[in-house]
């Protein structure tokens, strides 16, 4: 148990439209119940970290409903817990949010006050369950200044690393280099986005970028400071999905029908806790025929339902037909409707007899409350 | 301290011997209940939907799980700084202590609880029945009429209302008469086991009660006779909907299927009126390739390979290929082997069946070992952490225990 370290919980900017539109990216609805930031959040409160803050950049609002005061996750403490941390927008300059050193900086009374020794750094967007305790205890054991978490994506294509931040590492696990988004990648070490080190570090950091004008915590501080800084690489074996589009989004949900993978992130020793509904059990009907797929609490499913995910609440009407398709809370699909490939945003309806087919490699997204 | 309004006391405390291995070790109160639910989950949620706030829990008999399940109240948004739920157990005290000797003695004996709150009216429940009730209608009815006392009633079928405590009213709801059990009913209004009293004159019948020797103590036996033959006003109140007491084997098991009827007779799909429960934190649930399931509810954490038929799967539960399950209540965390056969069955908590065992399939004879008086109409009833090996044959009407 790791009282001695804090969180701090960056909400990423990512953009996936139309899911975006309405929330911040670490508010989307996945896996059904979850939302994004639940990983991150229970992975933090099962190593038994009681201060948490998370930092806010823009449409926050759907967030703050969602977390709350941080029952579910054991947060809601008389000291410390956690902490919704809205942008100080009147502190900037010219009131707008260039980077994540302006974010952070923007809560550097709340990093100040708090009394941990360490603090865990995400600034990512990712759906991963991992024993966080051990990430710590091995940044002490390594005496290192910074730990940058990371996965090998060895054999991926290019195209598919070039989404993330990479780590050259030598054979001590030490980082040599760090590569943004590099179009030409040089090493398969996708960083998580997660970052351990000293409070005090962190804040000296924040101060100094911030005097000069610099934005990212990366690109500005670790790959800038590495020269005279211990920074090591600690590699999570674990799945672990990055979602920063649609196609990643789609592919992040599908992957739950896969036993191993449900597993994983659902294992009994680490729980990954979300806000509770109280929706009632799913109700399957006479006619309701449905195979290889991964359902919420809440839903009436009197059709067909094939390879999806459902969040709660959705209802399926007879003779509709839903394939490959993720849909989310409160959707009613009508009579004798076919889908395919599709990715609903809550509260879409769509009436008798339509049709709505996407491809793989592009689903069709619908966007909130839409009707058809 | 500001005073209550209305403070509700649910009884909690009985065993319900009639539920056999269903309630060795658990209060029925806490026996599971429509999928995610446990029975106490209805008058709580009742409770906070009527806009009561302070709720007296009284437990007795294996209260552990049930204390745990309460814990502060808060997954019935019952954690408050004034009021909120309350576990309240027998106690020892400076010259005596005792366990609660009857359902009026068991209020008596909290007092001191109520005072606390200084209430104007008293709600008592019961913490075995299943129903959804607007409690803040009644408590209006019976503050608009000045009655010492409001008992809610619903008509049952005349065939059956000499099972029940009958009451016999006038035209204006008024109870003129009080019978319990009667052979040949007058009415059939029966006694839901709901009543609201006017907390001065409860406190008063509950000590009169308490100084009675010969009494048992219980609110149908003793207080609610007493006050009529006092003349005090005592009213009914109407209660038209679904209710069940659910304390047999045979009427729990009736219960989980009413909810999956179609249309239900009894619909927990109703957002304006949620039934609140602990929740864990389990996934949704999934159904795999070979599954099917139809006329059925499942619930978070289950994984379904097999095939469901009218039933009701409680979270958790984990169901192998080949895998039939037909007419039945499976309760949380029970692992249900590949190809085992299920019929018509209970089967408790982390109950595991073995591969191709089948279970209330094949039809009662005389030396069955496993025969319970519990087990009527041919249900079987496999006790919760109970361990069926595979390919056993448990015939209808059976009991397995742990």
């Amino acid at each position: 148990m790791r009282n001695d370290t804090m969180g701090i919980i960056l909400t990423g900017d990512e953009k996936i439209a139309p899911l975006t539109d309405i929330r911040a990216n670490s508010a989307l609805p996945v896996a059904g119940r979850y939302r994004i930031i639940d990983f991150v959040l229970s992975n933090m409160a099962n190593a038994g970290i009681i201060n948490v803050g998370v930092a806010t950049e823009s449409n926050y609002s759907s967030l703050m409903d969602h977390i709350k005061s941080g029952k579910p996750w054991d947060l809601d403490r008389k000291t410390q817990g956690l902490n919704i941390l809205p942008p100080n927008l009147e502190q900037r300059q010219f009131g707008v949010i260039k980077g994540n050193i302006d974010l952070l900086a923007g809560i550097s009374d709340y990093i100040h006050r708090s009394n941990q020794t360490y603090v865990i750094l995400s600034l990512g967007n990712m759906v991963y369950n991992m024993d966080l305790e051990d990430v710590v205890n091995k940044h002490i054991e390594t005496q290192a200044d910074i730990t940058a978490v990371y996965k090998n994506l060895r054999g991926r294509p290019e195209s598919d690393l070039t989404r993330f931040t990479l780590l050259e590492l030598d054979e001590d696990n030490r980082v040599k280099d760090i590569e943004v988004q590099p179009y030409y990648p040089k090493s398969s070490n996708a960083s998580m986005e997660i970052y351990v080190m000293e409070k005090v570090l962190l804040e000296s950091i924040v101060d100094e970028c911030s005097a000069r004008g610099e934005l990212d915590f990366v690109k500005d501080a670790i790959i800038k400071k590495m020269g005279g800084m211990r920074v090591f690489g600690y590699e999570f074996t674990g799945q672990c999905y990055k979602v920063d589009s649609m196609r990643s989004y789609y592919k992040t949900n599908m992957d739950f029908l896969n036993a191993d993978f449900r597993n994983e992130l659902f294992n009994r020793e680490r729980p990954i806790y979300t806000k509770t509904k109280d929706q009632s059990p799913t109700k399957y009907g006479e006619e309701a025929v449905c195979t290889n797929s991964f359902i919420s609490d809440g839903c009436v499913i009197e059709g067909t339902v094939i390879n999806s995910v459902l969040s709660r609440g959705v209802k399926v009407a007879k003779g509709a037909v839903v394939q490959n398709s993720i849909i989310m809370q409160d959707s009613v699909i009508e009579e004798g409707v076919e889908l395919n490939h599709v990715v609903f945003d809550k509260e879409v309806c769509i009436t008798s007899g339509r049709k709505l087919i996407g491809q793989e490699s592009y689903p069709l997204a619908i966007s909130k409350g839409t009707r058809i | 301290m500001v005073s209550k309004n209305c403070v509700a006391m649910i009884l909690a405390g009985g065993q319900g011997s009639r539920l056999g291995a269903l309630t060795k070790n658990v209060a029925k109160p806490a026996v599971p209940f429509g999928g995610k639910y446990r029975i106490i989950d209805f008058p709580l949620s009742n409770c906070v939907h009527s806009g009561i706030d302070t709720v007296g829990v009284l437990t007795q008999y294996e209260p552990l799980e049930l204390n745990t399940y309460i814990g502060n109240g808060n997954p019935w948004d019952l954690d408050r700084s004034h009021g909120g739920a309350y576990v309240l157990p027998p106690y020892q005290s400076g010259e005596s202590g005792e366990w609660y000797k009857g359902t009026a003695n068991a209020i008596y004996q909290n007092l001191g609880f109520l005072e606390g709150f200084n209430p104007k009216n008293v709600l008592i429940l019961s913490g075995d029945h299943i129903y959804k009730m607007h409690y803040g209608k009644m408590l209006k009815a019976h503050e608009a009429s000045g009655a010492a006392a409001t008992i809610a009633v619903m008509p049952v079928p005349w065939e059956e209302a000499s099972r029940f405590g009958i009451m016999n009213t006038d035209e204006t709801g008024e109870i003129i008469e009080f019978e319990e059990k009667p052979a040949e009913p007058k009415s059939n209004l029966a006694s839901m086991g709901i009543y609201i009293f006017k907390y001065d004159v409860l406190k008063k019948y509950l000590a009169d009660d308490e100084r009675d020797a010969e009494s048992a103590n219980d609110f149908g036996k003793n207080i609610i006779p007493k006050m009529l033959a006092d003349g005090e006003k005592m009213m009914s109140y109407r209660f038209e909907g679904y209710w069940k007491d659910v304390g047999t084997i045979q009427s729990l098991w009736e219960a989980n299927m009413d909810l999956i009827d179609e249309p239900p007779k009894f619909d927990l799909n109703d957002r304006s009126w949620v039934i609140y429960s602990r929740n864990y934190a389990l996934m949704p649930h999934y159904i795999g390739e070979s599954a099917s399931v139809t006329r059925s509810t499942v619930t978070e954490g289950c994984s379904i390979d097999g095939k469901i038929e009218h039933s009701v799967i409680f979270s958790g539960v984990t169901v192998g290929k080949d895998a039939v399950i037909k007419d039945s209540v499976v309760m949380p965390g029970a692992v249900i082997g590949e190809g085992a056969v299920i019929e018509k069955s209970v089967i408790g908590s982390n109950a595991v069946i073995g591969a191709d065992a089948k279970i209330g399939v094949n039809h009662e004879s005389e030396d069955n070992p496993y025969k319970s008086k519990y087990c009527t109409h041919g249900i079987v009833l496999i006790e919760g952490g109970a361990a069926v090996e595979a390919g056993a044959d448990i015939l209808k009407g059976s009991m397995v225990q742990a």
